[in-house]
């Protein structure tokens, strides 16, 4: 009896985090993209010259893929 | 030497090392037929106020008695007269009605400001004090707006190129319904060079129609209907030059055609504020604006005494930003 309670909280546990975790990833990507849309958008509105809106824009496509791999 | 002065020069060491060309010789090419005209600044001398100064000015609208600019980082419409004097600011940074994060376009119809709110992904009808009248959400981050008719609105859009290619035209009616959608973005799989080919400026025509001009690569005026529909593609007379600028980017090496870094039209004639190129061979705000028939062909071109970052005609005035970010007023004298 012991043993099939914990076979099922495992599973339970399990089965939860199948649910959570996708849910976080796809959260936080959605935070990453938010981010990524606003940084662009600073750097296209800058009214800047453009070797310096190009570099600005690279930083943002840097911070993206950090977010998405790092989380941060 | 500051931070933001070494931060900026750390910047064009980087960008040279990457390897940008020199301005070829056509870019400089003068027609004695283009008629010169010169300007005299009108703008009104002595202390402003600091709510005055735009910190950073990225559209630009007027009507009969005002001159209204959208102040993306002060979250603000900055609200002149068109003498150039500073007179009231609506909209505060937030995200309630009538609060604004990074209004990145304005437009004027009727005494009401139609202002596309960016970071809120919203479009928002404030009277001339401030006060929010209605407003609609937007499915992206909206660009710039222009009121073609008490209900159609054009609302344009950079896309990141993330969904494919998307749409850069939308035409609104007043209640937010989408009507219809157009010039389809264009993404090559780099987000970096997808941004500039992607960048539009629009500006409104006679009898609810407009006209979008791409800010590189492409030598023609769009003019659309008020209702989206392509009308005409207008050819740009080839004696207005791009200037050319290889990017700073990875891999091969991609060279974009700067076109026009402001655009407006006035009475039958277009006005494209030319990009520039800096001490650093890179291409910033110019100091020229050229003046086009209804055909696209060259008819004048328009010294002013400083660099603008934006620019709109309206009879004999000009209204522009300064690279100091103040509103300047300039007569043109033909």
């Amino acid at each position: 009896m012991k043993k099939a309670l914990l076979l099922a909280l495992a599973g339970l546990i399990l089965f939860s985090s199948l649910l959570f975790f996708p849910a976080s990833v796809s959260a936080r990507a959605a935070a990453c993209y938010d981010d990524y849309t606003v940084c662009r958008a600073r750097a296209l509105d800058m009214d800047t010259t453009w070797v310096k809106v190009t570099i600005y824009l690279t930083v943002c496509d840097v911070a993206l893929g950090r977010c998405l791999v790092l989380g941060f | 030497m500051n931070m933001k002065t070494l931060w900026e020069r750390t910047i064009v060491v980087l960008a040279l090392a990457a390897g940008l060309p020199c301005p070829p010789a056509h870019a400089f090419a003068q027609d004695s037929s283009i008629r010169r005209y010169a300007v005299e600044d009108v703008t009104p001398a002595g202390e402003k106020p600091d709510e005055a100064c735009l910190a950073l000015a990225v559209s630009l609208a007027f009507d009969a008695d005002r001159v209204y600019v959208a102040d993306a980082e002060d979250c603000a419409i900055k609200i002149f007269s068109k003498s150039g004097r500073f007179a009231a600011t609506a909209g505060r940074k937030g995200q309630g009605p009538g609060e604004l994060s990074f209004p990145s376009g304005v437009s004027v119809l009727g005494g009401r400001l139609f202002v596309a709110d960016k970071f809120n992904r919203r479009i928002q009808v404030l009277d001339a004090a401030g006060r929010y009248l209605s407003g609609f959400a937007v499915p992206f981050s909206p660009d710039r707006i222009i009121v073609l008719a008490a209900d159609r609105i054009l609302v344009t859009h950079n896309p990141t190129g993330r969904q494919g290619s998307e749409k850069r035209l939308h035409v609104f009616d007043r209640a937010g319904r989408l009507l219809q959608e157009a010039l389809p973005s264009q993404p090559s799989g780099d987000a970096v060079y997808d941004a500039f080919l992607n960048m539009i400026l629009a500006a409104a025509g006679p009898r609810g129609e407009f006209f979008i001009v791409r800010r590189c690569q492409e030598r023609t005026i769009l003019r659309y209907g008020g209702n989206g529909e392509l009308l005409e593609t207008i050819p740009v007379d080839e004696r207005y030059v791009f200037k050319p600028l290889t990017l700073p980017v990875q891999g091969p090496r991609k060279t974009i055609d700067g076109f026009c870094w402001d655009f407006s039209f006035d009475r039958d004639r277009f006005y494209l504020l030319a990009p520039a190129y800096t001490e650093e061979k890179d291409l910033g705000p110019g100091d020229q604006i050229s003046v086009l028939d209804a055909g696209g062909r060259l008819e004048a071109r328009i010294d002013l005494p400083v660099r603008v970052g934006k620019a709109a005609v309206d009879g004999d005035r000009i209204y522009a930003v300064d690279r100091e970010g103040d509103l300047r007023v300039f007569r043109i004298v033909r």
